[in-house]
């Protein structure tokens, strides 16, 4: 099943040959399984980060060229370096998970969207533009001369594929196998015209040559003094990589391990992804991170062991080998109609759905979406980070405050960011009532700022604070606290704890 | 295997949406094709550029321009009909890009308006002579970015990206930068065309393949071409407003009368963009040497270096749409700038100042003899 899209990643995505997308598929998912010890983590190529790859690549050299894979492989090799950063400061790693949900999903929808107009020009047997414009006005001119001036025979070899793969997703058995289903249609219906009219008349792009292909393709990323500038000029692009490969893993474990009902630490899924990384571009392979449907999928047929899921990928590697001769003829727009088709399954309306239903959820996706189509990849990813932060630190901004009589009750944060919040309500409480009882039960974080406001408010004695939680719980709060307290002093020596919690 | 209504309906939608996405296709392909045989209107200049050259369908062609100039011309491969009317139509792509003079523009220049932003935009404002500009006497024009020229040397290295660029790729560059629009497809009649054109015009003046003609791209000055003043705005603006305002206005956003296209803007939201090569921040050497070798019209060499890099300097300062690759926030900034700017430079105009220009003075007859 990997092998299909391993080969549609690197030829149709990356720009660079199909062993590139093999290796990933063979060496990460071995590298991925040996080093996280999750038992459904499932690594490989990616569609996004083979798009990055694509995107950040195009400016600098032409597709395919040795130059080209030269720099993919020094990307690929940059993007685990920044990776591993993200496990070695562990402060950077914890970051990842503040990235919340929906800003992956609106990135992934994006970049689903962007898969499909990203095909056009190849579904429809056109050469593709160099610098390739990211932005979404693009779309509509490669639809057009998809229409007006593309090779109609590849037109019908990228929609039989297209049909055939659709259609065996609809039955339960072949669901697993359409992708193979359809490119073996679409290739098989190349080879009729082919056949008919000759290679010369019909113009339909194969991926070529395999013979290449061996057990173990030693490679070196580009860095030579000429390179440099180049290598320069792609670090954003490596930055960009590296974020959206950890995203996917970070999202991907989280949603697997609330489907699978267990947990494995999403730090081992950084580790295993930057140090798979960090070896595969001395292999000629693709870059890897996690997937949420392969990891389904593994968990679905019941593997629950590392060693099937690398001998997995040993058996690919016997099975490529075996096999080169038949993927070498398999039409280029047959590829584009499988990105197309995986580009329409990452926009899933039941994923999608929980979003709409609040708003600022809502704003949060349909801005991180939009980055996607609006801005360059780069400026997607670190407009999604901002968008993330600034949401969950909006969140904590705006505690729950109701006034019932002459009762406040907070329920959130009482810290510098809420207190503007907290104030406005409380002074309209103060003009109403005179005399205002603070209520501060449901309250679990309060800072310095907090404390400040809270004893000024004390003091101008027209404010009196309630805790109504049961004296066990706060009991059970002040030993834990004195706890903190004990061991915080040990170990920094009486310097101050910045975040000093305040139980009341 | 059973099937529910929903995958049955899924399956359907998904046939028949193909199914029409290829008639769609097909219905395209043949409108091409009809396009691609029918007879060619041609403009007016065209007509009588490509009649002087005598292009007409036969086995053989024999340049009667090197014929007049050197007594003697070799005879090369000649022109089947389909190449003729492919050759007219990128004779008419370049002179009349935007299909001002045509009938049915969509039709007659294959939807080039498509790939431009802005009204001005046209091939022969920089490629002049519809790419093959010559004086009084038929001498081709140093610096003045012939396309026969320009197609001997096709596939020339960027000296910026140091990408091999074929001919078709540097076409879409103009369409990015030059028209601040978007690029056609590298297999667009609207690129081959203009491929076909360039090569016959490369025919008809007899130039040879891989050599390097004076005509061919942009005589570049760079500051040690002058007497090291450094460029100056100011004085840009004096020798503007003396010998270019007439023409393409006082804020430099182009003339139109009646409707019809006078100058084009060399600033504003019709002009090139910040991306251009043009654009002096970008590269400081194109723009002085366009303007010193083909600008004003008809008074071609008169300007010296100094006043062209001032011109082109004072040009650049003005407003003009950012290029895609510039980004958003760069992209916001100039589209606030040509917004704000223009009504701003009117008001603070000095009272009695004409807001008019003159009479525009054109002497385009001599530029295509």
């Amino acid at each position: 099943m990997t092998l299909p899209q391993a080969v549609a990643f690197s030829v149709t995505l990356a720009g660079v040959p199909p062993h590139f997308g093999i290796y990933a598929a063979i060496w990460g998912v071995l590298f991925c399984a040996l080093l996280n010890p999750s038992r459904v983590f499932h690594g490989g190529p990616n569609t996004a980060m083979s798009a990055a790859i694509g995107v950040t690549l195009l400016p600098v050299a032409p597709p395919f060229g040795a130059e080209y894979m030269g720099y993919a492989l020094t990307l690929g090799l940059m993007a685990g370096l920044i990776q591993l950063q993200f496990f070695l400061i562990r402060p950077l790693g914890r970051m990842l998970d503040l990235i919340s949900e929906p800003v992956i999903n609106g990135m992934i929808c994006g970049i689903g969207l962007f898969l499909i107009f990203r095909s056009l020009t190849t579904f429809g047997g056109l050469p593709l533009n160099t610098e390739v414009e990211w932005p979404l006005w693009i779309a509509w001119h490669s639809f057009l001369a998809v229409l007006e001036i593309g090779n109609i025979h590849a037109i019908k070899v990228g929609l039989i594929t297209l049909v055939t793969c659709v259609v065996a997703q609809q039955f339960d058995r072949l669901r697993n196998w359409a992708i193979l289903v359809g490119i073996t249609a679409g290739t098989l219906y190349s080879q009729y015209l082919n056949a008919g009219r000759g290679l010369q008349s019909t113009l339909i792009e194969q991926i070529g040559n395999l013979s290449s292909i061996g057990l173990i393709s030693p490679s070196l990323p580009l860095f030579n003094q000429e390179a440099m500038p180049d290598v320069i000029s792609i670090v954003p692009g490596a930055v960009t990589l590296a974020l959206l490969g950890l995203f996917q893993t970070v999202a991907a474990m989280r949603r697997m391990s609330r489907k699978a009902e267990s947990y494995t630490d999403s730090r081992k899924a950084i580790f295993s992804d930057a140090v798979s990384n960090c070896l595969l571009p001395f292999l000629s392979s693709l870059p890897t991170c996690a997937s949420f449907n392969r990891m389904w999928l593994v968990h679905k047929l019941g593997i629950h062991s590392r060693i099937t899921i690398a001998s997995s990928a040993l058996w690919l590697l016997l099975l490529v080998l075996f096999l080169a001769d038949a993927i070498a003829v398999i039409p280029m727009p047959a590829m584009a109609a499988v990105i197309m088709l995986l580009g329409a399954n990452m926009i899933n309306w039941e994923d999608i759905k929980p979003h709409l239903k609040d708003r600022r959820e809502a704003v949060v996706f349909m801005g991180s979406f939009l980055s996607v189509l609006f801005l360059d990849l780069f400026g997607a990813v670190v407009f999604g980070s901002v968008l993330a932060f600034a949401y969950s630190k909006w969140e904590q901004a705006h505690p729950s405050i109701s006034l019932s009589g002459n009762v406040l009750k907070v329920r959130g944060n009482i810290y510098y960011g809420s207190l503007p919040v907290i104030e406005s309500m409380y002074h309209i409480a103060i003009e109403r009532a005179g005399r205002v009882i603070l209520d501060f039960s449901e309250c679990y974080y309060i800072d310095q700022e907090g404390i400040r406001w809270l004893a000024a408010a004390k003091a101008g004695q027209k404010v009196a604070f309630a805790d109504r939680r049961r004296s066990q719980v706060r009991r059970a709060l002040e030993r834990r606290k004195t706890g903190d307290d004990k061991r915080a002093s040990g170990k920094r020596r009486g310097k101050r704890d910045r975040r000093q919690r305040s139980e009341f | 295997m059973s099937m529910s209504t929903g995958k049955l309906t899924k399956i359907v939608l998904i046939v028949l949406g193909s199914a029409g996405l290829y008639l769609l296709a097909t219905h395209q392909h043949g409108q091409r094709e009809a396009i691609r045989q029918a007879a060619v209107a041609l403009t007016p200049d065209c007509a009588e550029k490509l009649g002087r050259y005598r292009l007409a369908r036969s086995e053989r062609y024999q340049s009667p321009y090197a014929l007049q100039r050197t007594g003697a011309s070799i005879a090369v491969r000649g022109y089947s009909e389909e190449d003729v009317r492919a050759i007219q139509r990128g004779c008419n792509i370049i002179d009349d890009t935007q299909g001002s003079l045509a009938k049915d523009p969509g039709r007659e220049r294959w939807n080039a308006t498509r790939f431009i932003r802005g009204t001005h935009s046209s091939c022969d404002h920089c490629h002049q002579g519809i790419g093959d500009k010559q004086d009084a006497g038929g001498n081709r024009m140093k610096g003045s970015l012939n396309l026969g020229a320009s197609w001997v040397m096709a596939d020339m290295y960027d000296r910026f990206t140091g990408l091999l660029l074929p001919f078709e790729l540097r076409q879409m560059q103009c369409y990015i930068n030059s028209s601040n629009g978007y690029k056609p497809n590298i297999a667009d009649d609207v690129i081959s065309d203009v491929t076909a054109y360039s090569r016959f015009l490369s025919a008809a003046l007899e130039l040879k393949i891989g050599n390097h003609y004076e005509e061919q791209g942009i005589d570049e000055i760079p500051a040690s071409a002058t007497p090291k003043q450094g460029d100056d705005y100011v004085r840009g603006e004096a020798i503007y407003k003396k010998k270019c305002a007439n023409c393409h206005g006082p804020q430099a956003f182009g003339l139109e009368t009646n409707g019809r296209l006078v100058a084009p803007a060399l600033a504003g939201p019709n002009a090139w963009n910040t991306q251009s090569r043009n654009y002096f921040y970008y590269v400081s050497t194109i723009l002085p040497g366009f303007i010193c070798r083909n600008m004003p019209l008809g008074q071609e060499n008169t300007l010296s270096n100094q006043e062209c890099r001032d011109i082109a300097f004072y040009i650049s300062n003005l407003p003009r749409p950012a290029g895609d690759r510039n980004g958003p926030m760069v992209a916001l900034q100039q589209q606030i700038l040509m917004t704000v700017l223009p009504p701003l430079m009117r008001l603070t105009k000095p009272a009695g100042g004409s807001e008019e220009p003159a009479e525009p003075v054109l002497e385009r007859d001599q530029s295509r003899p």
